[in-house]
């Protein structure tokens, strides 16, 4: 089971080596009400302690593969089922520093069923979250 | 008439539990929900709730038929998407939208749903839409015949039923002469008040610039009498019960009294649209049971 925060506790962490990290991951969970397409996604952005970083170089871990963001809107059968989680992997060399930390995670979804006036559809989630090592 | 002989069929949409699924409950103990209230029909999102989809394995089909065997379940319909804006950069050809169409018609098929609800795209502010949805049902209707599916897109608010969309549906239907194709009602057309709905696990926006939705009104009950005769199934729309079993927001009784006087013996298959919160939907789905078999108990 997931937590219900977009922004699950679990999964936030350091990548890279102990001494050379190459930047952090951040696991959510989709709030959409069903599984979608991939390439139905806007380019995202993650934003930690006010510095934001660029949706176009966060890595997607999806169930059906990894993915630049670049390759998630050329796919045609990567999917984001909606009770699974995506780990998203941001480059930012050294990492985050050990201690909570406030994350914001902004989710584009173009619905097609929406008019384009109205669109992409946006959702924006924010917690305290803790990178332990 | 006992309230256990029912009319109509009682159904569930999974789409009530979105609030639960993955955070409280399961697909799989959604549907034990789902037999527990007494329903006998089984409504799913094909891209929500299908583990693996567009291919779940033999496994989950297997014990998709064992549960549903066991829980006296029959699927009944399966929402599918033409996300016609899928593409960036280009919209979606009329063969993209034939071969979404059949990948879930076929597997709706292996499920064994009788009805098939295409999400269609739009194209205009005023909800038009997309034209290729026309010629990706039409080039599918000898699959949904040899299937034993019905399509039927849904007339969901800001569409409401008399509007060129439904013009445009009625048309196709008389054109085509197609028993696989018909109209899905959502009861969310009948809203007697908007209702304030509050929750979610983020905040939400629809675009960034300051375009509003479209102020549509909703629709009396008496518009669904003069599309009765094209109506296959019921979106049983609903947001909130209150303690004394009374739906402010959707006239049931109208509605009830609408369909009956027209023979229908098809679904009504609840859609729980309340707050955004977890552990809801399944107080609210039994409330909603309990209203809409006593007022057929009365009318009996």
């Amino acid at each position: 089971m997931l937590e219900e925060p977009l922004i699950q506790a679990a999964g936030f962490r350091n990548v890279g080596p102990d001494d050379a990290r190459t930047g952090f991951q951040l696991r959510v969970r989709s709030p959409y009400y069903r599984g979608m397409w991939a390439n139905l996604l806007d380019r995202p952005t993650v934003i930690v302690d006010g510095e934001e970083f660029d949706g176009d170089d966060i890595r997607w871990t999806l169930p059906t593969g990894e993915y630049s963001f670049a390759e998630l809107q050329a796919s045609t059968d990567a999917r984001w089922p909606m009770d699974e989680p995506a780990v998203l992997t941001v480059p930012k060399p050294g990492g985050l520093p050990r201690g909570i930390h406030d994350v914001t995670f902004v989710l584009r979804v173009r619905m097609s069923y929406i008019p384009e006036e109205l669109q992409p559809s946006i959702w924006t989630a924010t917690r305290k979250a803790v990178i332990v090592r | 008439m006992s309230t256990d002989n029912l009319p109509f069929g009682l159904g569930v949409s999974l789409y009530s539990y979105t609030e639960d699924i993955g955070v409280t409950m399961t697909v799989q103990e959604c549907i034990e929900d789902v037999a527990d209230l007494g329903a006998t029909g089984l409504e799913i999102l094909g891209e929500g709730h299908i583990r693996d989809y567009p291919n779940p394995s033999t496994a989950w089909i297997d014990a998709w038929f064992a549960r549903n065997e066991r829980l006296g379940l029959t699927p009944t319909l399966y929402g599918s998407w033409l996300d016609t804006r899928r593409f960036p950069g280009r919209g979606m050809t009329v063969a993209e939208g034939v071969e979404q169409l059949e990948l879930d018609l076929r597997l709706a098929g292996r499920l064994g749903f009788s009805f098939l609800r295409p999400k269609i795209g739009v194209i205009t502010e005023d909800l038009q839409v997309d034209p290729i949805w026309a010629e990706a049902v039409e080039r599918n209707l000898d699959l949904a015949t040899e299937l034993g599916i019905v399509i039927c897109p849904e007339i969901h608010w800001p569409t409401v039923i008399k509007s060129p969309v439904v013009e445009e549906y009625l048309a196709f239907k008389e054109r085509t002469g197609s028993a696989q194709f018909g109209l899905l009602i959502d009861t969310g057309v009948f809203d007697l008040q908007r209702y304030p709905r509050r929750g979610g696990s983020a905040t939400f926006q629809m675009g960034t610039g300051g375009a509003r939705p479209p102020e549509v009104p909703f629709v009396p009950v008496s518009d669904l009498a003069e599309v009765m005769a094209h109506t296959v199934y019921f979106q049983a729309k609903f947001y909130e019960i209150d303690d004394d079993l009374t739906d402010h927001y959707i006239p049931w009784r109208e509605i009830i009294d609408v369909a009956l006087e027209a023979g229908y013996t098809g679904w009504f298959s609840s859609e729980y649209e309340g707050h955004r919160e977890p552990y809801r939907a399944s107080d609210q789905l039994r409330r909603q049971h309990a209203l809409i078999r006593q007022v057929v108990a009365e009318r009996g």
